[in-house]
């Protein structure tokens, strides 16, 4: 039982960190609004 | 009286609008005592009195409305087009009290579009110091409109324009010149054929090189055909236009202004003379520069220890407390140490923003741009390009989108292709611990080696940076000139607020803009380095056991055999094993290959990476720095991480073009992808040949 949920979420986290770095570099088109909590420039490809 | 109002900040560069913005919004955009932070509108909102909210709208610094470089055409565009959704209700015109005349010019042009307009005289505590002495009711009467005598700093008369904003329907928009007497025959026939336009509105879309693209195309092409004059004409009637202004404020500020050089105290004028001083002013910053690097090392040792022994503690309890599983070795030999690799550096980045931060809002900064400036001339660089240079040193990517103030495209061009060389706080990190595992610990002159050897990375960063310009200055053949004017601005103390919430949101962004990133990696490569396709990773406990059958080895031995034969035919064993021909004669093994190339997302990702790679399949409780410390050459024999090996991989990543962000903005800045190709083979190749060259030599 414990293998098979801590299996789950080793499965879970890779999928959304695949995805994540994927979306970050530009593979999948970023949902929402765009984050403007950076260096203040709201197109800004920093971070 | 409208909910929703629209408010344009506007002003030369360095009169604090961006400080005006904060104090308006509440938020905390970057501020600083050097002229071109702001080369995009940056928008906020601000609750006025009477529930009336105003969109608050930064623009970019200009002189004066005759645009010559991209950022002063985002606020031309904006005040010429009604139909623009950020067309201001209300234009803000700020304005420094010890510059008034000069500040004087910009805000007459854009009354005279018929905006009502506020002017702000900030930094107002300092008219005492300066002896300057203001008649606010004769300046409103004779410029038309209502001023706020505000000072930023001591958050004075703040609430006083918040007033003025919400009763801007009660402001004049009189013009303060009669935009005929320019050319009167001129404007009277330009009157005629456009009887419902404003005249001196057309007369800026007349003489702007701007493209107009959110302006009605349809009116553009009219004026086109209008053009009657030669290009030479119409400078000249430029000219004659800002000679018009300058008498108007010169009779204006006669009455409305008064300086008692006696009263003033000024020492900026001694300090210039040593600060700019063509050797003094070098020594004095070459000095600032040594005891910065040398406080890095010397004031964040003890904290840096203190948390990459608590991340090592952290992953050992991790494994203790949880139970058994694949879930529980990721989170103690994946995400914590890969997190560890960037919190460790914390305090390095913030005591690097705190003295960077210290030196901008002093306004000591515009000092070495002017020192630097002379330096640029003989490399085909104007002043203008040391700004994003400079900035630079926290991040190439504002740093590139500085560049929007340079006129000249192949200055522009130069510069943005050669900021990525200038030491970035991402390569921070690979320097710092790399220099502490190879560099000795001994002192010449009060100075650690180290120190001295991180200081050298920053000058041969900055080195490479003017070299190449000088190279592509001679190269590209683009025709073009520029000018720089850099404005002096007064030194101030500076305030612990600004330098406080720079420092928070410089490292915030270090922490989790690269944090993300790297915990995603961490996950991605712990997944890589724990699992395998081929039955030699899947039976390594077997194969190995049996192949040590004679020998007599402890049982600890045998698990450290078994951890690294199964990373080594794991995927990412396999993937390293790959491409470490091409890095073994740079003194590289697989695993730092694989941190060179995972680092090509965000260069920080380095020390994470290789810290997850460590990790997996060790059960010791041990802080980063040692396990890296601990590596073997494994065909050399001895550490892995050697002086020669060591020198190879800080030289790589001082040339290496290690940042996908980067290249994104440099392609998004140039309109295409051929620079920014040419700037990752270039500087990848360049970065390869000469950490090759280092290691053959020092081996």
């Amino acid at each position: 039982m414990n293998s098979i949920v801590q299996n789950s979420l080793v499965f879970l986290a890779l999928v959304f960190a695949v995805w994540f770095l994927l979306r970050k570099f530009g593979v999948f088109p970023k949902l929402g609004k765009p984050n403007t909590k950076t260096c203040g420039n709201k197109d800004c490809g920093c971070n | 009286m409208p909910k929703h109002i629209n408010v344009a900040l506007i002003g030369n560069p360095n009169t604090g609008k961006t400080s005006v913005f904060n104090a308006l919004t509440g938020l905390n955009q970057k501020v600083g005592n050097y002229p071109g932070i702001t080369v995009e509108k940056k928008e906020g909102l601000c609750k006025l009195p009477r529930g009336v909210k105003a969109h608050i709208i930064d623009l970019p610094g200009t002189y004066s409305l005759n645009a010559s470089s991209l950022d002063e055409n985002v606020v031309i565009e904006l005040l010429l087009n009604k139909n623009d959704k950020d067309y201001p209700d209300v234009a803000v015109v700020v304005s420094d009290v010890e510059n008034l005349k000069r500040n004087l010019l910009l805000y007459t042009q854009i009354k005279d579009l018929q905006i009502p307009t506020i002017l702000v005289i900030n930094m107002s505590d300092r008219m005492a110091y300066k002896g300057i002495h203001l008649d606010i009711p004769y300046l409103e009467e004779q410029l038309q409109t209502k001023i706020a005598l505000i000072s930023t700093r001591k958050g004075k008369g703040i609430d006083q324009l918040k007033t003025l904003i919400a009763n801007f329907k009660e402001l004049p928009t009189t013009p303060c010149l009669n935009a005929s007497e320019i050319d009167p025959e001129y404007f009277t026939r330009l009157k005629k054929a456009f009887p419902n336009q404003l005249v001196y509105k057309l007369w800026l879309v007349i003489t702007q090189d701007v493209n107009f693209g959110k302006i009605d195309r349809n009116e553009v092409d009219a004026l086109q055909s209008f053009k009657t004059k030669s290009k030479a004409d119409l400078k000249r009637l430029q000219q004659k236009e800002t000679i018009k202004r300058y008498q108007f404020i010169n009779d204006t500020l006669k009455k409305g202004q008064t300086i008692d050089l006696k009263s003033a105290k000024d020492l900026r004028i001694k300090l210039d003379r040593i600060l700019t001083h063509k050797v003094w002013g070098y020594l004095i910053f070459f000095a600032i520069l040594l005891v910065l690097f040398q406080a890095i090392y010397d004031w964040t040792e003890v904290p840096m220890d203190f948390i990459d022994s608590t991340f090592a503690s952290l992953s050992e309890w991790t494994k203790n407390v949880l139970p058994e599983g694949a879930f529980t070795n990721l989170l103690a030999e994946g995400i914590i140490p890969g997190l560890g690799g960037i919190v460790i550096f914390i305090p390095q980045i913030a005591f690097l923003f705190l003295i960077i931060s210290i030196l901008e809002e002093s306004g000591y900064m515009s000092r070495v741009v002017f020192l630097m400036d002379r330096i640029m001339r003989r490399f085909g660089l104007s002043g203008k390009s040391v700004v994003p240079l400079i900035s630079g040193t926290a991040c190439a990517i504002p740093a590139i989108m500085a560049t929007r103030n340079i006129e000249s495209w192949k200055e522009r061009l130069i510069t943005i292709l050669v900021t990525p060389f200038t030491t970035c706080s991402a390569r921070l990190p690979v320097y710092l611990i790399i220099i502490s595992l190879v560099i000795p610990q001994g002192r010449v002159l009060g100075l650690s080696y180290q120190a001295l050897t991180l200081m050298l990375l920053y000058l041969i960063g900055f080195g490479t940076a003017i070299f190449s310009a000088w190279i592509l200055n001679k190269v590209l053949k683009i025709k073009s000139k520029s000018f720089f004017v850099v404005e002096m601005p007064n030194y101030k103390l500076p305030l612990v607020k600004n330098v406080a919430l720079t420092v928070l949101e410089k490292t915030k962004s270090f922490v989790f803009g690269a944090g993300k990133i790297i915990l995603a990696i961490s996950i991605v490569l712990w997944f890589l380095a724990s699992y395998g396709p081929s039955d030699d990773f899947n039976n390594a406990e077997e194969i190995v056991t049996t192949s040590y059958a004679s020998e007599n080895i402890s049982s600890e031995e045998l698990q450290q055999k078994i951890a690294s034969h199964k990373l080594e035919h794991s995927f990412i064993g396999i993937t390293g094993r790959a491409i470490e021909p091409a890095i073994r004669p740079l003194g590289y093994d697989w695993k730092i290959g694989i941190a060179i190339v995972s680092s090509f997302a965000a260069r920080e990702v380095f020390v994470g990476t290789l810290a997850t790679i460590y990790s997996v399949g060790s059960d010791e409780e041990e802080t980063i720095k040692n396990r890296m410390a601990g590596e073997v050459n494994p065909i050399l024999g001895g550490p892995l991480f050697n002086f020669a090996s060591g020198i190879s991989l800080l030289l790589f990543y001082a040339f290496a073009m290690q940042c996908m962000s980067t290249l994104a903005i440099v392609k998004r800045e140039t309109n295409s992808w051929k620079w920014p190709m040419l700037q990752l083979v270039i500087m990848s190749a360049f970065a390869y040949i000469v950490a090759l060259i280092a290691y053959q030599l020092l081996i």
